[in-house]
């Protein structure tokens, strides 16, 4: 028979660290239904017919945020046949605020006392034996990261899940409030005796959400009750019932739990933070972390150390030379197979698109790897806290820094990293000016305008101010984003910050990977479909295969070249840029160098050392024009790798589409500006 | 007083959470009760670090004068 074990538990509390040592690789992420929140399932690795579930790290079943409704809804409505509740040993006080709430829910639970390590190093000591007598459930002490006691753990579990057996009711409100229970609980028909005391409970602590999934007069006769009750709890009874579970926590917590010394004493967290966070060195110090890790990722000369590439360049050019030897290899195949024109045509575009994915995948790895570490270790939470204070000018919080940094570099994996932002308006907002930050791979367009038509200017300058145009349609975009998207507004911060720990490498791997994986199934799908189509395009037309001039690409791009006349580049050949653009941003260069009469391989070189390429562009392209179509290609939809991020992101094509719309509007009208504004100037 | 006024390493008792129903019910969750002991253990622009159940809580000051200590 196999049983379905749910993990529950605070933020930070080893959750997820359990979750990987009881499950080793047999894990699958998905999402849940709707929200974009991880849904983490695998199997017990010591017993295959254990289903294991990592529910969201919540603080309480009350319905705060996306996560909090979807461990509730699992735990009440999904009922699992057993819950494993997680328990930080180190701040057991607030953790098992949590616990008496699922203890609530009469689902048959164990509890794992985590940190017992750091109890101990603290002088502190838990009497599990104590706890479990009081709580009338099994507790079990354990080391989530050196996997001790899990075995014990798990036996715990398998026998409450088998045993059926509801943890008994604790004696925690008082009269008052348990005849409020009694009351509202005649009101209710559906489920069974704890079913129904739990939506009791729930709704005196006045829950919007159960409320409205009553019938009117019966939530009407409800709504009575809680008012009654206000008015004997000095007008909360949610803080009543708050109180009173907190209450009994401190009484059973004085009997079991023995500390060394009373008040708070100094510990290795707070000495770094009171370095990391300081006033003045948190930001000097973030700045340094921050250029480490984008050196460690993408620097070509890494450490200061003239062509010594990074972990990740490197990484990236022994995955490009291994590809293009595949290529070599394939192409050689076929011909001597005698395959047709359009068949290696078709096979080598596939492996070129499917190759840029690849060439991508080691920089994610290494930035993920680093990221994940920097996560793990507790810092992450730090930096959020401390760039709240600049990011609230903008209308976002402090953690929507990280994927904009990031989008510098790579968009894809920049967007991946806005999942960590809680907030919903938030994260759709960064998640839409990502993409202004300018990527690495739209560097080369600029290169390419630069040493050919501005030769005789500072064209550090031009690339520059590129750049700074990208920033400032972002932060612009930021406050009227803020205003046209609803949802919460990003008020207040508040946060908890874990204690610093070295990460395990197993944990940071996992993390990682996981990230990875999800890039290249996605991506390289969008990726080698759009590769696909545009290859189709570009060679054919009515009448068959044909030279790219004369191909659909041509003819599209000769209808949609009249949407650019006002932008200044209305040619077919600059419009047939933008669109392989989408494929990848550098791509632009390649296309220009075929349609500009050069060979594309030497234009791409040319550009890259720096010297004029193609005067033949300076015939199409006015510098006002120029101009125009860097910030146009700067701006308008991303590459289709980071479409398929924002797809994935978002969770819904109607979102993904409304971002695409705004940075194609945001382009045009920009585009349309500069080129404007630039021919007064020129 | 308000949470925002306490010096570092100073330790306060909660009397009142002046927030609306969502921020009050987030803060119970984490702790914040009336009658609860919270230590200010750091500060920065960005706001308050606290210590509050054993735990190590972030927020920024205009949350903090919204809570009210003795």
């Amino acid at each position: 028979m196999s049983y379905t074990i749910a993990l529950a538990g605070n933020p930070n509390c080893g959750k997820t660290t359990l979750f990987n040592e009881l499950t080793g690789s047999k894990q699958h992420v998905g999402n849940w239904p709707g929200v974009t929140v991880d849904k983490k399932e695998g199997t017990y690795k010591k017993n295959k017919e254990i289903n294991v579930l990592d529910l969201p790290g919540t603080y309480s079943l009350s319905p705060y945020s996306a996560e909090e409704i979807v461990a509730r809804d699992y735990i009440v409505k999904e009922k699992p046949d057993a819950v494993i509740n997680i328990v930080d040993g180190a701040s057991i006080e607030r953790n098992l605020y949590l616990t008496v709430q699922v203890l609530e829910t009469g689902i048959p639970t164990v509890i794992a006392m985590n940190m017992m390590d750091e109890v101990e190093r603290r002088g502190d000591s838990i009497n599990c034996n104590k706890l479990s007598e009081i709580l009338g459930v099994p507790v079990v002490p354990i080391i989530a990261r050196s996997g001790k006691g899990l075995d014990e753990l798990m036996k715990e579990a398998q026998k409450v899940a088998t045993g059926k057996k509801a943890p008994g009711q604790l004696q925690i409100f008082g009269n008052d409030i348990e005849d409020a229970i009694e009351e509202v609980k005649g009101y209710l028909t559906e489920g069974t005796e704890e079913d129904r005391r739990w939506t009791a409970i729930k709704l005196l602590e006045g829950d919007e959400i159960i409320l409205e999934s009553l019938h009117p007069d019966t939530s009407k006769l409800i709504q009575e009750i809680v008012q009654k009750m206000d008015s004997k709890c000095d007008g909360d009874t949610e803080a009543a019932i708050a109180d009173k579970r907190y209450q009994y926590i401190g009484q059973i917590v004085k009997k079991a739990v023995k500390k060394s010394h009373t008040g708070h004493m100094e510990t290795r967290s707070d000495k770094l933070d009171k370095i990391l966070t300081n006033r003045v060195l948190a930001l000097p110090i973030f700045a340094v972390v921050m250029y480490i890790l984008f050196a460690a990722t993408f620097s070509e000369s890494f450490l200061f150390i003239p062509d010594l590439p990074s972990p990740g360049v490197w990484l990236a050019g022994i995955v490009e030379t291994a590809w293009g030897a595949l290529t070599d290899l394939v192409e050689g195949g076929l011909t001597s197979l005698g395959a047709s024109d359009w068949a290696l045509g078709l096979v080598l575009s596939c492996m070129d698109g499917v190759g840029a994915v690849a060439g991508f995948l080691p920089l994610v790895l290494v930035l993920f790897l680093l990221l994940s570490f920097l996560e793990d270790s507790g810092y992450m939470a730090r930096v959020a806290f401390v760039m709240d204070r600049i990011f609230r000018h903008f209308g976002l919080s402090g953690r929507s820094f990280i994927p904009l940094l990031m989008g510098f570099g790579c968009s894809v994996p920049a967007l991946m990293a806005s999942r960590t932002l809680e907030n919903d308006k938030d994260r759709k907002i960064t998640m839409m000016i990502t993409p202004f930050m300018s990527c690495g791979a739209k560097l080369p367009i600029y290169m390419m305008f630069a040493v050919t038509l501005f030769a005789d200017s500072n064209q550090t300058l031009i690339v520059f101010g590129i750049y700074m145009i990208g920033l400032l349609v972002a932060v612009l975009s930021a406050f009227l984003l803020g205003k046209l998207i609803k949802g919460d507004e990003v008020s207040n911060f508040i946060m908890e910050l874990p204690s610093y720990r070295v990460p395990t490498l197993k944990s940071v791997l996992i993390h990682a990977w996981e990230k990875v994986k999800g890039f290249a199934i996605k991506a390289g799908t969008i990726i080698f479909g759009s590769t696909v189509l545009i290859w189709l395009l570009s060679n054919f037309n009515f009448s068959g295969m044909c030279d790219m001039e004369e191909s659909f690409l041509a003819s599209i791009g000769n209808v949609i070249k009249i949407i650019f006349i006002p932008l200044g580049f209305g040619d077919w050949r600059a419009s047939v840029g933008v669109v392989t653009g989408w494929i990848a941003k550098e791509n632009i260069v390649a296309t220009f160098g075929q349609l500009f009469g050069g060979v594309s391989d030497e234009v791409v070189e040319a550009v890259s050392a720096g010297e004029e390429a193609l005067p033949a562009i300076t015939a199409v392209f006015s510098p006002a024009a120029a101009w125009a179509y860097m910030a146009f290609n700067l701006l308008c939809m991303p590459c289709f790798a980071a479409v398929g991020a924002i797809k994935r992101e978002m969770g819904s094509w109607k979102w993904t589409l409304r971002a695409i719309g705004y940075q194609m509007a945001t382009a045009y009208v920009v585009a349309l500006v500069i080129y404007w504004l630039f021919g007064l100037f020129y | 007083m308000a949470l925002a006024m306490v010096t570092i390493g100073e330790t306060r008792t909660i009397t009142e959470l002046r927030v609306k129903e969502d921020m009050k019910r987030h803060l119970q969750d984490l702790g914040f009760t009336v009658g609860e002991q919270v230590c200010v253990v750091g500060e920065n622009p960005s706001g308050l670090i606290l210590l509050i159940k054993g735990a190590r809580i972030a927020l920024n000051r205009g949350l903090a004068t919204k809570i009210s200590v003795a």
